[in-house]
């Protein structure tokens, strides 16, 4: 057994992490990233690519660097740890891996994403279908030939800057049918988007869209397996996220705990703040280790894969309240603060349970994959 | 036993909730209802409505005004005020200085200040913490130095609720450095107009402006103004520490969210059907109704006893811990009811007159933001872990 990153891995995270810390220097600097047009920093973005960040979340066969569970993995903690908002969710790894996984993979368009030239969006979710995989309202009809979809997508998260957007429609059955479920490639420009920003930070969108072209990418088992696959890799890489969000809360807390001083002591040094410390410490462990049997196994079969992605991001919603709870009590009004980061880092990481599942949905997701 | 209210307070209900709902305007409920950003004339439309009533100085003895209400008419007052959707009372004038002024100060600050509270002349802050003095307020460092008629002072008070409004602050101050903390402190009255006198807004985690930072540069402040004795502050800030613990289990609110939690999973759909319906998290609320009705319960115990005259000791700070657990809870669950329709942030739709269409259902918008901004509960008004030190302290003999 290893549990170690080999020496090339260890690179990616050294580069990636440093290459974020100075762009990500203090919560300010992403404030100012979150006021651009786009909601966050097209600078920052074409870097990262230039950097080959974005390589590491795609695999070699379609032209990256990486794009194994380990990668995706390395990547979005340093994106947690900094509160990055660039697209490397919904570009870099939704929409890749959507495109990745057809039977003719769009490769020129992967290759346009790791060259920081195209964005994406994947617009599945709906105002109703909460978490669900082929819950599907927005149809798709075949006219003359042409795929003419109607409807409308709701947060989707960086959509308003997206120039394509892969749209999950249905092309026959009832509403919450796993058969006759399709995926589109459209072009964002025939789209309405209302563009607003989320309560931790992030640009979304609502979409809706009357008879607009759509290209067919799959269809019917093709497309369920894809929705589940996508939405299982944005799960594992919001649980990384999630991993690197709580241990800077927890550093955080831990040299507040140290400096700030009532009754004449730091207020660390009483115990029962101490013990408080040890259970957050002893949650993230276990957190981080599920989240590392995630990412060891999500080139498994699909079920062993999801089971261990619904493992970890169950973890991640219920630990996550934990430490985004206790580091805002263990300091104080302090953390009630918008100057202070504390608060941002608590914001997204409660967040991070209501995107692609929460605690409840991989807890029954588990349930079901556990007993096959 | 009887858990019954008498028929005396169940009239004493219906003649509240009569007049709350005769005199509080149709836009004002909407907006509390909304989670709407209220303004300084919001407030004092409804502190004037009250004044006029008789009713804002509903904690005083009748002989300065106040109603001479027993705890359990308090504790029907405050229910119906929820109920009826009215924005809050604030505290600071009325509920807190009102009952140390009555006390411990001198008939000249009776009489001018008392009249003005009840007529609402005033807009009153709280100037109690400060950036080094949380949860141990004895180690607080704004000082107040002798000048003869007067009082130099100098330092810094923080979270300082709508001090934006205030037109005067009541402050604990030093006025002597040289002796153990808790007897160097008087209780002095500000006025915010005074020169030297700077309010600098906080901005929340939530994007909201309601707590400030007040700020003192060598502000004069005349003799007259101190309270009590010099270097005796300590004893009445604590005497209206008990005042700001009053109907602190906040059982109202918490009974209120609770409704609105219902209704909002009714609504909140899972894999096409009510999350109502889906057995793990309909427990969930269901435990959070236990819990709630057990406090309800140990909540009237404690005002049924105050009302024979008996002081509530220890039961006030768990009747606090529990409280805002409960009350966090409810924020929690509305949350998680939400799913995905928890994530839009629309600041501009807790503004007066926002008409647009809100994302998703409206009562979606406020969810998250107020889930944030209760963290707050258990940390102000003395912190759940100074709660249990106090209750510790005080019941173990250890």
């Amino acid at each position: 057994m290893d549990f170690s990153l080999s020496e090339e891995r260890k690179m990616l995270q050294e580069t990636v992490g440093r290459f974020f810390e100075n762009n990500y220097k203090d919560i300010k600097k992403r404030g100012e990233y979150l006021k651009m047009t786009d909601g966050f920093s097209r600078e920052f973005w074409k870097e990262s690519s230039n950097l080959g960040v974005i390589n590491g979340l795609v695999s070699p066969a379609f032209g990256g660097l990486g794009g194994s569970g380990e990668d995706i993995c390395i990547i979005f903690e340093l994106v947690g740890k900094s509160l990055c908002i660039e697209p490397f969710l919904s570009s870099g790894l939704l929409s890749s891996t959507i495109l990745s996984s057809l039977n003719n993979p769009k490769t020129d368009l992967i290759n346009q994403i790791i060259e920081g030239k195209l964005l994406m969006s994947f617009a599945h979710m709906e105002m109703n279908n909460r978490y669900e995989d082929h819950f599907i309202e927005t149809k798709a009809k075949l006219e003359k030939e042409t795929w003419k979809l109607n409807g409308s997508k709701s947060f989707v998260i960086n959509g308003d800057s997206a120039d394509k957007v892969i749209i999950s429609a249905r092309i026959e059955g009832k509403v919450n049918d796993k058969k006759g479920i399709g995926l589109f490639l459209v072009d964002n420009n025939n789209i309405n988007n209302r563009p607003y920003n989320t309560i931790d930070g992030y640009r979304s969108t609502e979409m809706s869209f009357e008879n607009i072209n759509g290209e067919l990418l799959c269809k019917d088992n093709q497309a369920l397996k894809c929705i589940i696959k996508t939405n299982s890799a944005g799960a594992l890489a919001l649980s990384a996220e999630a991993v690197g969000i709580m241990q800077v809360c927890f550093d955080l807390t831990l040299d507040y705990l140290k400096t700030r001083k009532q009754f004449g002591k730091s207020i660390g040094a009483f115990q029962s703040i101490q013990h408080r410390m040890v259970d957050m410490m002893l949650e993230i462990e276990q957190v981080r280790s599920a989240v590392m049997l995630a990412s060891s196994t999500f080139e498994s079969n699909p079920t062993i894969r999801d089971k261990n992605v619904s493992a970890a991001k169950n973890l991640v919603g219920r630990v996550g309240k934990l430490i985004a709870e206790e580091s805002i009590q263990l300091h104080g009004g302090i953390a009630m603060t918008w100057e202070y980061s504390v608060a941002h880092y608590a914001k997204r990481l409660i967040m991070i349970d209501h995107l692609m599942g929460d605690a409840d949905y991989h807890r029954d997701r588990f349930k079901l994959l556990s007993s096959i | 036993m009887n858990f019954e209210y008498s028929e005396k307070d169940e009239n004493f209900r219906i003649e509240v909730r009569e007049w709350l709902k005769a005199t509080l305007p149709h836009y004002l409920k909407e907006k509390v209802k909304k989670y709407q950003r209220l303004t300084k004339e919001d407030y004092e439309l409804f502190m004037n409505n009250l004044s006029k009533k008789g009713w804002l100085a509903w904690h005083w003895p009748e002989e300065y005004g106040g109603t001479g209400w027993n705890a359990i008419e308090k504790h029907i007052f405050e229910e119906e005020i929820v109920k009826a959707s009215a924005p809050r009372i604030v505290p600071f004038g009325v509920n807190m200085l009102g009952p140390v002024l009555i006390e411990f100060g001198s008939e000249e600050q009776k009489n001018y200040y008392l009249p003005r509270i009840l007529n609402n002349e005033d807009w009153w802050a709280q100037g109690y913490s400060e950036p080094g003095a949380g949860s141990d307020l004895a180690s607080l460092k704004t000082t107040a130095i002798d000048k003869g008629d007067h009082y130099l002072v100098n330092g810094q008070k923080t979270w300082t609720t709508l001090g934006h409004h205030a037109d005067m602050i009541f402050c604990l101050v030093k006025t002597d450095l040289n002796i153990k903390p808790q007897l160097g402190i008087s209780f002095l009255l500000i006025d915010m107009k005074s020169p030297g006198v700077e309010v600098k807004p906080i901005i929340t985690l939530d994007g909201e402006h309601e707590v400030n930072e007040v700020w003192f540069t060598d502000v004069k402040v005349p003799k007259k103004n101190l309270v009590g004795k010099e270097n005796e502050g300590w004893t009445y800030a604590k005497y209206l520490l008990t005042f700001e613990r009053t109907g602190i289990a906040g059982v109202p609110n918490s009974k209120s969210a609770l409704n609105h939690l219902k209704m909002v999973s009714r609504k909140s759909m899972k894999n096409g059907k009510p999350l109502i319906d889906d057995p793990i998290f309909s427990s969930e609320v269901a435990e959070l109704e236990i819990d709630l009705l057990a406090m309800e319960i140990f909540n009237l115990r404690t005002v049924s006893a105050a009302a024979e005259g008996k002081a509530p000791g220890m039961e006030s700070s768990l009747l606090k811990i529990k409280g805002t657990l409960v009350r966090q809870k409810t924020t929690e669950l509305l949350r998680k009811a939400l799913g995905p329709q928890a994530l839009p942030y629309l600041p501009e739709q807790f503004d007066e007159g926002w008409n647009e269409m809100p994302i998703g259902p409206e009562y979606a918008g406020p969810i998250a933001k107020q889930y944030f901004n209760m963290r707050k509960i258990s940390i102000y008004g003395g912190s759940n872990e100074i709660q249990k030190n106090i209750v510790a302290k005080a019941s173990f003999g250890l």
